[in-house]
């Protein structure tokens, strides 16, 4: 498939600080495209850049095979770090000024306050909204004009449980018509739960790219144990769906290859005629899993 | 063109700080022209002779060009607001070119020159009729000319203003700014400079456009001070117009936003 956003090489040097380190990245087209990172590494100035608002130091992209033009741009949506409204006027009149610059149909605002669920305050002036309602117009301002991709930065930002569900079921929402969206985030969590790709950064190195599957791949341990814990050792060693294996006091601790589960280590060990006292699975946690990408 | 303007305005008509300094610019140049006829010049009352036709119209541009420094503040909130509400940032995100954010801009300028001259006008028409001795078409038209000095003016003025809120972007530091360098850094760098050449300063330009009134007879007097006659400023002035709006775009065009 095509990509929609290509970058060769990105490097931006803020004076002495090196923000971004040689970033190359292919965006697919139809993809929601996880970029992860602590704050600090670099993903609001890969944004920056890609949106025209930064300089880079070094390096190119393309948006659909194209250099970055005004009907290029107007087919994007996207907030970059923070809400940015004119404090005094309206929801709808700020909104109006966002339709007037994108070309977009001013028929579309109402529509875009109703997915946002702003409807109802969409004539208070911005500087009455609460951060969780200025970011939900950021991203009604984002949808205006329909377009095919949608670069959110941080877009559950400041929002409660309920408003961060619904950010979340709309970028899905949004993903099932077909549409790229490329999303921000420091929170692992999100992107394992949004995202079908994810580029993993951390002081503006590339530190990992590809399927969320792939790159958060949930490798569970196995914990044992056993009466004859040597027998049981020198048999599980051999089998071929046993990546690792490790004893800690008791216990014999196990990381099993895609597809196997708990139930196979058992079954194993009952036709050798070894009974396991106590299985247990343990979710390897996303932090732990993340501190292993980027420390690799 | 015409959409950039719309949408400056759906921006300026709600804005109340726009208003507010407007208003003050009226009813200042309202308060002065009002008191104008109880000036008194060698212990006698202006009196009507302040409003005569066509000298008028020079005195009126001369006392509506101590304002242009609130005009140019005005120009100044306006561009230095967009950065720190980081509008101008969203706006290019959302498709506006770097010299569209230029010429919306500029647009308000021009509006905002062309608000001040037709104010001054009206003053300048109201005032003249109901107080000016001896009225006839031809002395009312006579000096006219002035307005569309001021009117340059008032672009020149506000061009500057352009480009320190494009430079500094803080609205404190670039007001700031922008009037030391009117009146107090320009007239110091011109101090040490001939005559000839510090006639061509653009603060020193813009204020030739509109000259005090009987600066001649003063001339005259005490040896004549250089300086261009408004006919001869306008086109200098023009040239800093279109520098100083060069500027700002370039530097909007090479720094981050």
């Amino acid at each position: 498939m095509a990509n929609v956003l290509e970058i060769q090489g990105l490097s931006k040097n803020y004076g002495s600080v090196t923000a971004l380190q040689n970033l190359s990245l292919q965006v697919p087209q139809g993809s929601i495209y996880g970029l992860l990172g602590p704050n600090g590494s670099g993903k609001t100035t890969t944004l920056g850049i890609v949106l025209d608002v930064l300089k880079a130091s070094a390096g190119t992209f393309q948006w659909f095979g194209q250099p970055y033009t005004g009907t290029v741009k107007r087919s994007i949506g996207a907030i970059l770090e923070t809400p940015n409204f004119y404090p005094y006027l309206s929801a709808y009149k700020n909104l109006q000024i966002a339709a007037d610059i994108k070309k977009a149909p001013h028929s579309d605002i109402p529509q875009v306050l109703e997915m946002t669920g702003l409807a109802a305050r969409q004539n208070s002036p911005f500087r009455t909204f609460s951060l969780g309602m200025k970011q939900r117009l950021a991203l009604a301002s984002a949808l205006l004009g329909n377009p095919e991709v949608l670069v959110l930065d941080e877009p559950t930002n400041g929002l409660d449980p309920q408003g961060i569900a619904d950010v979340r079921n709309l970028i899905r929402n949004i993903a099932a018509q077909g549409k790229t969206i490329i999303l921000a985030s420091h929170l692992l969590d999100e992107v394992e739960k949004v995202c079908t790709h994810v580029a993993v950064l951390q002081k503006g190195i590339l530190k990992a790219e590809g399927n969320v599957s792939n790159i958060l791949a949930q490798q569970d341990q196995v914990l044992i144990t056993v009466p004859q814990p040597e027998k049981a050792l020198s048999l599980l060693q051999n089998l071929p769906f046993v990546e690792s294996i490790k004893t800690e006091r008791e216990w014999l601790q196990l990381v099993l290859k895609n597809g196997y589960s708990s139930t196979d280590i058992n079954k194993t060990l009952f036709e050798n005629g070894i009974v396991a006292s106590q299985i247990m699975v343990r979710k390897k946690s996303l932090e732990s899993q993340f501190l292993e990408i980027v420390n690799k | 063109m015409l959409s950039l303007l719309r949408t400056e305005l759906r921006k300026l008509l709600p804005y109340r700080t726009f208003w507010v300094i407007l208003g003050i610019y009226v009813l200042m140049l309202f308060l002065i022209l009002h008191m104008g006829s109880s000036v008194t010049i060698n212990g006698q009352s202006a009196g009507s002779n302040f409003y005569k036709f066509p000298d008028f119209w020079m005195m009126l541009t001369y006392i509506a060009s101590w304002f242009n420094l609130l005009l140019g503040i005005l120009i100044i909130i306006l561009v230095t607001d967009e950065f720190s509400f980081r509008t101008f940032r969203q706006q290019v995100i959302d498709g506006l070119f770097r010299s569209e954010v230029i010429a919306a801009k500029l647009l308000v300028v021009v509006l905002v020159a062309f608000f001040a001259t037709l104010v001054l006008t009206v003053l300048g028409l109201g005032f003249g009729l109901v107080y000016a001795p001896n009225i006839s078409a031809e002395k009312i038209t006579g000096n006219m000319m002035y307005l569309v000095y001021y009117f340059v003016q008032a672009l020149g003025y506000m061009s500057l203003a352009m480009l320190f809120g494009f430079l500094l972007r803080k609205n404190g530091l670039a007001i700031i700014a922008f009037l030391v360098f009117s009146k107090i850094i320009e007239p110091i760098l011109r101090f040490p400079l001939d005559d000839q050449l510090d006639q061509f300063f653009p603060v020193k330009t813009f204020s030739s456009l509109t000259p005090m009134p009987g600066q001649d007879i003063l001339d005259s007097a005490l040896g004549a001070s250089v300086a261009l006659s408004p006919q001869q400023a306008v086109l200098p002035a023009a040239a800093y117009i279109l520098l100083f709006v060069g500027l700002s775009y370039t530097l909007l065009k090479a720094r981050d936003l």
